[in-house]
């Protein structure tokens, strides 16, 4: 076979494609070009229905409660410190309104003059819960909480495009969430949309160091085993990411801050079997799908005895790394930071000696 | 799931628990050159891991 008769010259003289008739040259529709890649971690549906399952099992989702309400006691402790009433306060991400549990604990505050402090839920007229999964954000309904407030669940399909009016809210309040969003920068961008001016966004959510003892040990297990690391764990939010995001989402006076919350357990498949009816676990999009193998899981309690669990002690550890923000939207009348290099004190001076005094 | 049940973690946790001896020899080998493990490194320590292990699943 020639050349020649590969490249066989076209059958037909090409064509002019001149407008036959006016109406020819109107522009239709192509393609949009896209704007900012959106970057796709987590796969929301698998996300959705891990909570949903383990929602479902109320016993052992109750039982694994542990971390979310203590982390939403302590973010609403962050409450105490702002003076001021808040009509209409959502939660977002509210999983089984752990902060409404938080808000109507009696006498949230140690250091009150009079000995005892009201409920922080008497401070909030109205708050609304949202999540995605409809049998966790319902499991505890019918708790005496529900009636000590005014208290809204709404199921929203996606936490990532908030369906609410600008200036909406006087709080926005998010407790262990907003780790799964995919696009953090848009929904932060939302939340001061729809925050009114001079109004809080006080969050807390896993990052960094988070689950750091499984992470690596399942990634030696999985190289031993299988010669290949697959991602089991999330990536995480690191600390010094948090202030740029929040800053480019327009928040204003903002306040980062880290809490390390270790937790022992018995071996590592109950740290797993608790994640799971935490509804945390695995959802990145390009996981592996189905069960671990259980070569792998052998092999990594092995390696995590090995390489995290302290002389002498009955468990091995898990480290929760918290990441608390509170940021405000802009508003008029609102303090501003002085300019840099303006102070007149030197702190050493207030606090005396510049040796640590303080310290709970 | 209710607790009357035992799930197959559990059964997978308690054989795992009895071979505490097994498992430190093989989380040693693994992690005495964590920067630099290749595919069956510790493949002898493995199977007596596993080995122990399906002895103590069957037995339970």
């Amino acid at each position: 076979m020639s050349l020649a008769h590969l490249f066989r010259p076209a059958a037909r003289s090409p064509r002019i494609f001149a407008p036959r008739s006016p109406a020819h040259t109107c522009r239709t529709y192509a393609v949009q070009a896209p704007g900012n890649p959106v970057m796709e971690i987590f796969n929301r549906r698998t996300k959705h229905l891990q909570k949903d399952r383990a929602a479902h099992n109320v016993e052992e989702s109750r039982k694994t409660d542990y971390i979310k309400d203590e982390v939403a006691t302590r973010l609403c402790e962050r409450l105490l410190d702002i003076k001021r009433d808040f009509p209409n306060v959502l939660d977002l991400g509210a999983n089984s309104c752990n902060i409404a549990r938080a808000l109507t604990m009696p006498d949230p505050d140690p250091d009150s003059p009079t000995g005892s402090s009201p409920p922080l839920s008497t401070r909030i007229s109205k708050l609304t819960c949202v999540d995605t999964s409809p049998a966790l954000l319902y499991r505890d309904a019918d708790e005496p909480f529900n009636q000590q407030m005014s208290l809204t669940r709404e199921i929203i399909p996606d936490l990532e495009s908030l369906p609410y009016a600008e200036n909406t809210f006087d709080a926005v309040l998010s407790s262990l969430s907003i780790h799964w969003i995919n696009d953090l920068p848009s929904m932060l961008a939302q939340v001061n949309k729809i925050l009114k001016p001079d109004s809080p966004f006080i969050a807390a959510m896993f990052g960094g160091d988070t689950l750091f003892e499984l992470r690596t040990s399942l990634q030696l297990a999985d190289l031993e085993r299988r010669g290949g690391v697959s991602p089991h764990v999330s990536p995480l939010t690191d600390v010094r990411d948090v202030g740029g995001l929040l800053n480019k989402a327009g928040f204003k006076m903002l306040t980062v801050d880290v809490e390390d919350i270790v937790v022992e357990y018995p071996d590592s498949f109950a740290l797993m079997a608790d994640l799971q009816a935490m509804g945390e676990n695995n959802a990145i999009l390009h996981r592996e799908l189905g069960p671990m193998s259980r070569d792998v899981l052998l092999a990594n309690e092995a390696i995590y005895r090995q390489l995290h669990m302290e002389e002498g002690a009955r468990g091995v550890p898990a480290t929760f790394r918290l990441i608390y923000m509170i940021g405000w939207k802009e508003g008029e009348g609102q303090s501003e930071p002085l300019q840099r290099g303006s102070g007149q004190l030197n702190l050493k001076d207030l606090l005396g000696g510049g040796e640590f005094q303080g310290g709970r | 799931m209710p607790s009357s049940r035992t799930r197959p973690i559990e059964k997978f946790a308690r054989a795992t628990a009895r071979c505490s001896t097994e498992a430190a020899a093989y989380g040693k080998c693994v992690v005495a050159d964590y920067n630099a493990v290749q595919k069956g490194m510790c493949a002898k320590e493995f199977l007596k891991l596993k080995d122990c292990y399906l002895a103590a699943a069957k037995k339970a």
